[in-house]
């Protein structure tokens, strides 16, 4: 179990570190809003589902009531963190930003 | 003038630096903080209260005054809010925009024309014009009810873990902005209106003050909760848990109704007409 465990949170730090590198190394506002919309909340869902994992390895119903209680995060973060990217690129596309191009546009 | 600046913030720096060596030893036991009363409230609030969160007993139980009057300042906040912003006599656009909700459309329309009435079928939208975000409006329809349960959690267990009035109520406050921020100011409005905000926050002020006077009444002094033992059935002891709890609900309507006032006037300039 704790080698599952481990692996998992790994995976997961893998996932956040990524995120945080998109975050830095993508060239302009909407490219970088993906990597923060989407491995933050695989990241977080794989880490949370490895304490969740974590909690009832010695099974026992309040153990069972904590996991499930750590699971509930995840699914709110599921939910809201791609809902909150989803706003913020609606607000950037009527704010009027356009996209990056890796060429510089020549008809403008 | 510059230099004067310089000169003074650094005279200034310098006299708070060579202040703060007076200051006790990080963690003394014998420094002022704690030598007084804070090794009293550590001592005794289990068994003087029941409540084993002393934080929550120092604020609602031993210094229940001071806690008062911190909801007094903020009921006071919302009130100046009104006052100071609002548009009663607000002019209405003579461009309005609605939307019929069973196809989507938007219709505009100009001055003379006859504007529907709000029904199911059409829908009065900000003149800002906002697209109609299935998506946002979903997942807030999701997530307030949980929210909002977990606003009245932070409330009611403020005795055992970190939470309390101020805290469950500002969580209960934000849900509603959220629905305000989701969908619009208006639906926001009709379905809390400002009536009912300015009444909460009247009426958490009144539950508070209302449960010391009853302590008076009982003859103890008051907010001395030990009073309450007689009403509700339970020793003196108990008495001063259940009347934390009930200053708590008061201190949670009184901060939820604020926030929403504060949000409504700041977000439409008073003349909640039309929010973010």
């Amino acid at each position: 179990m704790n080698i599952i465990v481990t692996l998992l949170l790994i995976c997961g730090l893998l996932f956040f570190t990524g995120g945080a590198v998109g975050i830095i190394r993508f060239p302009d506002f909407y490219s970088r809003l993906h990597p923060a919309g989407k491995l933050d909340t695989a990241g977080l869902t794989i880490t949370m589902g490895a304490i969740a994992l974590y909690t009832i390895s010695p099974f026992s119903i309040e153990a069972l009531i904590i996991a499930l209680k750590i699971i509930l995060i995840a699914v709110f973060v599921f939910i809201t963190s791609p809902t909150a990217t989803h706003a913020i690129i609606d607000a950037g596309v009527r704010a009027g930003l356009k996209p990056w191009r890796k060429e510089p546009e020549a008809d403008e | 003038m510059k230099a004067i600046g310089v000169i003074l913030v650094g005279f200034l720096g310098g006299l708070l630096i060579y202040c703060s060596m007076d200051f006790p030893p990080w963690g003394d036991p014998h420094s002022p903080a704690s030598s007084h009363v804070s090794p009293y409230y550590i001592e005794h609030t289990l068994e003087d209260t029941s409540v084993p969160n002393i934080v929550t007993s120092v604020l609602a139980d031993y210094r229940g005054y001071d806690t008062m009057f911190e909801t007094v300042v903020i009921f006071t906040a919302g009130i100046a809010c009104i006052f100071l912003l609002r548009v009663f006599k607000a002019v209405e656009p003579e461009t309005r925009l609605y939307r019929h909700l069973p196809t989507g459309i938007t219709l505009r329309i100009a001055q003379g024309g006859k504007f529907p009435d709000d029904s199911d079928q059409f829908k009065r939208i900000d003149s800002d014009w906002v697209p109609h975000d299935i998506i946002l409006q979903t997942t807030c329809r999701m997530i307030i009810p949980f929210i909002q349960i977990f606003a009245l959690y932070v409330i009611a267990h403020g005795h055992h873990s970190p939470g309390g009035g101020f805290q469950g109520g500002v969580i209960f406050g934000a849900s509603i902005i959220l629905f305000a921020i989701a969908f619009d100011l208006r639906s926001a409005i009709k379905r809390m209106g400002e009536r009912l905000t300015a009444f909460l926050c009247a009426l958490g002020v009144l539950i508070y003050a209302g449960v010391g006077l009853v302590c008076m009444l009982y003859g103890n002094n008051f907010l001395d909760y030990s009073a309450l033992a007689d009403i509700l059935g339970v020793d003196r002891i108990s008495a001063r848990s259940h009347g934390i709890l009930m200053v708590e609900i008061g201190v949670g309507l009184a901060v939820m109704a604020v926030m929403v006032v504060l949000y409504y006037n700041l977000a439409s300039a008073g003349k909640h007409d039309e929010g973010l």
